[in-house]
This record gives C-alpha cells, structure tokens and sequence, in this order.
C-alpha cells in the first residue's frame, strides 16, 4: 500500500512535467522557464538553501514551518512585483538575505519560531518580488508559476536534506561552515551592487 | 522495490514527461479519453482539483461526504449548463482563486466548518466544467467529451482525497502542507498574472 501510495504521488506530478532540455533557447514560457528561473540566481539558490539549513538548528517544528511560510509569504512579494508596484532596495535587500540567515545557519541560532518567520518571511517578499518583476510577458502564467515555486520549494527541502546532518559532530561543522560561506557569498553580491 | 527506487525512477519520470498543455488535442485518443484525461493535463485544473483533494484528505473524517458530493455536483451543474452553451471567459480565474483558497486551508491545517469545503467543492467543481469547452465537431462528439472530462475530474479528486487519508504519519502529514503552500503560492501569482496581462 505504501509502494502504491508513492507511486501516485509520483505519477500526479509527472502529469504536470515538461522535458529537462539542456539549450532550449532561453529561460521564458511554461513549466521548464519556471522551474529554471530561480535556479540562475545564485543569490536566490543560497538563501533558499540557507532556509532548510537553518531549519535544522530550529529543529521541529521550525524545520517544516518555514518552507510553509516562505511560498506563501514569496506569492505576496511575486503579486507586487507583477502589479510593478514600487520596492526599493530589492537585489540589495535579496543579498542581505543570504548574508543574514547564512549567519543564523553560522551561528546556529535558535529564534523563536514566530521570529524565525517574520526574518523568512520579511526576506521572502524581496525574492517573490523579483521574480514577480521578471515574469515574460508570454509565459504560460500558470505552468510558470508552478515551476517556479516548485523549484524554490525543492531548493528548501535540498537545505533540509542537508541541514539533518547536524546530528553528526562533523555534519555540525559542515553545515555552520556552509552558512558560513552563505554568508561571504552575501557578502559579496552586497560589494558587486555597491 | 525499494523507496529510493521508486523515489529515483519518479524524479526520473519527472525530467522526461512531455508538456501538459491546457486544452491540447490528444491526437490519436478517443474522444472519450481526451475528455477524461484532459483535467489531468490542465495545469489550473489539476491545481484546483489536488488543493480541493488535499483539503478534504486533511479535514476527514471530520467532513463526511458532503464536499465530494458538492464538487461532484457543481460539475454536473456545470457542464449542464455547457450543453446550453454557456462558457464564461472568467471560470478559469475563479478556479485558480479557489486552489488559491484551498491551497491556503491545507497550509493553515486547522480545523474547518463542512459548509466551507461544500462552498469551496462547489465552486471548484462548477468552474472546473465551464473551464472545459469541449472541442468536438459534433454535438454528439462533444457531449462524449464532456462526459469523459466530467469522470476525470472526479475520479482525480476521489483519488487525491483517498491517497491524503492514507497519509498518517507526521513527515506525511507536514508533506501535505508543504504542499498546499506551493499549490497555493502558484495559484495567487497565476492569478494576478492571468488577471493583469
């Protein structure tokens, strides 16, 4: 019954794939545009991963709260940046982001759940912005969007993955290492838009 | 077979699929089963129907029969009045703002009132059916269609709410959540972009 269980769960999503092509002639239009757009921005990758990581020193049931929260707080930002309604600061305030909770990830620090959240969820509008901005015109909105969300949500549960380490003395190290250098890299994007 | 295995041979199934594209013409598929299949490859259909699902699973046995038979029943509402030719240009926003909507309860996870899943059933259930112009060439063609897409859909959400109330453990239940988000989150930025450009 489990096996059965898994594989519709597999099959219902695999109803709403499209191909993984190398060189398709650009990120626009349809699941694949969707599903790869978060994936070109570096700044965006890290602070997705950088969400499970911190997860994991939350423990439960920060863990799973904060990849509920960020979608749908990320959707709010996404309306914004389709309505162009005005936020300034934006890739600022996305490289801030990793530099902030690559710090938390780094010094493993355990916020109040309701904290955690606000911090996730005050970044998330930045990131849903951005992308919202940057929605092409002739995308199929719907695949798009579903892509999009899907691939920022596999980015959390990636950091996840990763962050269940941290029971390990070694995994520890890695994963405040890694937000560690979240952190630098943060710090970085920060110095290219100065 | 492992998990793992079936978890790789999806992920796999996942990079190869061919696109679903809303309304496509099943070359080579009978009428009947392009209308069944066509709530399947419906990227906004498949939204509301696995948010509806999703929030039914989560909210037995506390909801009883009531929502499934009111979705059911906004369907046949729905493409009755299809074979009158009604089809409204706005059904597939209000089916996206109820995957939005349910989408949404899945994520909150609290207890909700019956009433609300029937209002919310019906409603997907009825924008759903005026969402699927048939494309038959004939009457008869059409009705078949219909038909076809009316089974579909329903079988789909009997599914998604059967599979929902099998998962029990906690990760599970935390999955079905993460989950709603992202049908949620999907369904409001659709919306604004269908509603904006």
């Amino acid at each position: 019954m489990r096996s059965l269980g898994l594989c519709l769960w597999i099959v219902v999503p695999s109803l709403l794939a499209t191909p993984v092509l190398a060189h398709t002639g650009g990120v626009s239009g349809g699941f694949v545009g969707g599903f790869a757009h978060p994936l070109f921005g570096p700044d965006h990758v890290l602070a997705m991963v950088a969400v499970g990581l911190w997860g994991a020193f939350l423990g439960a049931p920060g863990i799973f709260i904060l990849p509920i929260v960020f979608p749908l707080v990320m959707a709010f930002g996404g309306v914004l940046g389709i309505l162009n309604v005005p936020l300034l600061g934006t890739e600022a305030a996305i490289a801030i982001s990793a530099v902030v909770l690559g710090l938390m990830v780094a010094l493993a620090a355990r916020l109040p759940i309701w904290m955690a959240s606000v911090v996730v969820g005050a970044f998330a509008i930045f990131h849903g912005y951005a992308h919202g901005a940057e929605l092409p015109a002739g995308a199929d909105a719907v695949a798009y969007c579903v892509g999009f969300v899907i691939a920022t949500g596999l980015l959390h549960l990636s950091g996840i993955a990763l962050g269940l380490t941290v029971r390990w003395p070694v995994g520890n190290i890695g994963v405040r290492g890694a937000g560690a250098a979240i952190t630098c890299a943060g710090i970085v994007f920060l110095w290219r838009l100065a | 077979m492992s998990q793992a295995a079936l978890l790789v041979i999806g992920l796999f199934a996942l990079l190869t699929m061919d696109a679903a594209i809303a309304h496509a013409p099943f070359e080579g598929v009978g009428s009947f089963y392009g209308g069944l299949l066509h709530p399947l490859f419906v990227p906004t259909h498949v939204l509301a129907v696995v948010g509806t699902g999703l929030l039914m699973g989560r909210q037995a046995p506390r909801w009883r029969w009531f929502p499934p038979a009111s979705y059911v029943a906004g369907l046949a509402v729905g493409f009755a009045a299809m074979v009158s030719a009604y089809a409204p240009q706005s059904a597939g926003a209000v089916l996206l703002a109820a995957a939005a909507a349910s989408g949404a309860l899945v994520a909150l996870a609290r207890p909700l009132p019956e009433i609300l899943g029937c209002a919310l059933a019906l409603t997907t259930g009825l924008a759903l059916a005026l969402d699927s112009p048939p494309g038959g060439i004939s009457v008869r063609e059409a009705n078949v269609i219909l038909i076809g897409t009316f089974c579909g859909a329903t079988i789909l959400l009997l599914g998604v709410v059967a599979l929902t109330i099998m998962l029990c453990r906690e990760w599970q239940r935390i999955g079905v959540r993460i989950l709603g988000s992202w049908i949620a989150a999907s369904a409001i930025m659709g919306l604004t972009l269908r509603l904006t450009r």
